[in-house]
């Protein structure tokens, strides 16, 4: 089990094959983003052969890049500070105080981690025109903090039930600190782990949610990336090199929010499902 | 501690619960109570003002329209293919990166990648491969192994089947990473037993490798197949829902139908039809994996 052995190199050897046939079509994506149409007929898989820095230009243009790419931040920033923060606290009364109350509260949104909020969409955009929150980046961000608060708070709960000490905020409790402050203070610091996994799954996941901006952002200047690109592909179907950049520049800051924090990802994703 | 600390203290864990409440009643709850009440109204835009109790005519007729029904019918085509193939495919995978491999991490990085893409992107990127023009990817190779162009995606027999392809090989490493860190948590005790034992290398993983995944395969199937029904950006990027009607999913039609055409009780009740189903589908497959855990 321990050694290195010839029939693992072999395995290894067919795993690195294996990988790089599975990535082919991401070293297409990149590749194509730096070609003029012809090019990219005439030989798809090969390097290209004049580097062309046109695509870029004109999908940073198309697409009003940075704008647009400021509205993203101040989505996905917003909407997962407030899940981190709304969830913690809450999954704090909720292992604290286990009420009646309480009880009902944490059963109703464990119903949300069953049904899926897409049954509802008829309603919701009622709703959210009801409270003129329609094409407003606050109306997506509270729909984004709504429907990932109860993975959210499930698994922030079991964490605290299982790793924070009570006896540290009784001490706490005695020596005449509040609610509050016990839990900023004390409680809070002590969640890291688990709200690095929050944080983290709900990065990808709000930044990679198409279905709510497309339905609650109407005018362009308030739009994100995706849409972006969802209303440019018409535009770009004979330059279509051109479009290739703007699917690549839509999700590149999460790339390279994977590639640095790649391990923390995955052990991210991967204790959000086994643990919880 | 005297009275009115108490009920200080008790107010402020009611306070720490409240602001999550809130939102989530605002769009969750609420919207989801009165999708039920919709669906048993005429309310529509034909219907604007006047709305009246048509009891259950909603559910009635979408169970006559086979637009409905091939929507659902294509959803769990798409739910069940998807999951199978994501799972079927990164079980094996994860037990070959849980060898002693030196570039274990690097592979495992690779495999990954695709989940780190928008579903968007990865559904216009593979729209592009699987174009029948002069363009498309995989229809140079097809062509240049000399076999006829492929209309991966204007075949209605064939559309559906493509977009499972892409789904399953956007996730498949999203789910062997699953499967990896639960690998790693089975102790080698057990392989070295059963080497003493003489066990085959499949009676290993028969045995003492496949129940000891139940926690992960319960966890990818359960969610594989639940994402499976909420299906929507794959499809809305690489077919629109065509050619026809032969990749529409519930999502799309509930949208399509349900907001866009202004069909309102009409898509209230079918996302409560879409509820029951998620629950019975969920219901039959935690039983089954409940069952195979007691053989």
């Amino acid at each position: 089990m321990n050694r290195y052995t010839k029939g693992t190199a072999v395995t290894e050897i067919l795993l690195l094959v294996l990988a790089a046939i599975f990535l082919i079509p991401i070293y297409y994506l990149v590749i194509t983003t730096f070609k003029t149409p012809a090019d990219a007929v005439s030989h798809p898989m090969g390097l290209p052969v004049n580097i062309t820095i046109a695509n870029y230009v004109s999908a940073f243009k198309a697409m009003n890049y940075f704008h647009v790419l400021g509205n993203n931040l101040i989505i996905t920033i917003s909407s997962v500070a407030g899940i981190v923060m709304l969830s913690a606290m809450a999954a704090y009364s909720l292992v604290r105080r286990t009420n009646h109350f309480n009880r009902i509260v944490f059963l109703l949104f464990m119903v949300g981690m069953m049904v899926p909020y897409q049954m509802g969409i008829v309603a919701l955009y009622k709703q959210v025109s009801q409270l003129g929150l329609m094409n407003s980046h606050t109306g997506v961000i509270l729909i984004e903090i709504c429907y990932n608060l109860p993975f959210s708070i499930f698994l922030i709960k079991s964490f605290i039930g299982s790793t924070v000490p009570f006896e540290l905020e009784e001490a706490a409790r005695v020596d005449g600190c509040g609610v509050w402050r016990t839990f900023f203070q004390i409680v809070f610091p002590l969640l890291m782990p688990v709200i690095a996994t929050v944080a983290i799954l709900n990065t990808l996941g709000v930044w990679n949610d198409f279905m709510t901006p497309l339905l609650f952002l109407q005018s362009r200047s308030k739009g994100v990336l995706l849409l972006e690109v969802f209303r440019n592909i018409g535009q770009f179907s004979t330059d279509w090199t051109s479009f290739f950049p703007m699917m690549l520049l839509a999700v590149a800051p999460l790339i390279l929010f994977y590639i640095f924090m790649q391990k923390y990802i995955i052990n991210g994703i991967t204790s959000g499902s086994l643990k919880g | 501690m005297n009275k009115p600390n108490i009920f200080k203290r008790e107010i402020n864990y009611v306070l720490f619960l409240l602001p999550a409440l809130l939102i989530y009643c605002t769009f969750f709850i609420f919207p989801t109570i009165k999708t039920a009440l919709y669906s048993f109204t005429n309310w529509s835009d034909v219907h604007p003002v006047v709305v009246k109790f048509v009891g259950i005519d909603n559910y009635i007729a979408l169970f006559k329209d086979s637009l409905y029904m091939t929507g659902i019918k294509n959803t769990l085509i798409y739910a069940v293919l998807a999951m199978l193939g994501q799972n079927l495919l990164a079980i094996p995978l994860a037990v070959f990166l849980n060898k002693r491999l030196k570039t274990k991490n690097l592979l495992r990085a690779a495999f990954f990648l695709p989940a780190v893409f928008s579903v968007l992107v990865i559904g216009f990127l593979w729209n592009f491969m699987y174009s029948p023009s002069d363009f498309g990817l995989i229809n140079q190779f097809v062509v240049a192994l000399g076999f006829e162009r492929i209309n991966f995606l204007g075949d209605p027999h064939l559309a559906l089947y493509s977009v499972i392809f892409a789904s399953v090989w956007q996730w498949v490493g999203y789910t062997m990473v699953i499967y990896l860190a639960n690998l790693q948590s089975i102790s080698t005790d057990y392989y070295e037993a059963a080497k003493i034992d003489r066990a085959s290398g499949w009676q290993m993983f028969r045995y003492i490798t496949l129940p000891l995944l139940l926690p992960a395969i319960t966890f990818n199937t359960v969610m594989g197949m639940i994402n499976g029904m909420k299906v929507f950006d794959i499809v809305y990027a690489l077919t629109g829902g065509g050619p026809g009607y032969s990749t529409e999913t519930i999502v799309s039609l509930m949208i399509k139908k349900g907001l866009s055409d202004g069909f309102y009780s009409y898509g209230a009740a079918f996302g409560i039809v879409f509820v029951i189903l998620v629950g019975i589908i969920t219901f039959i497959h935690i039983s089954l994996i409940k069952m195979w855990e007691r053989r």
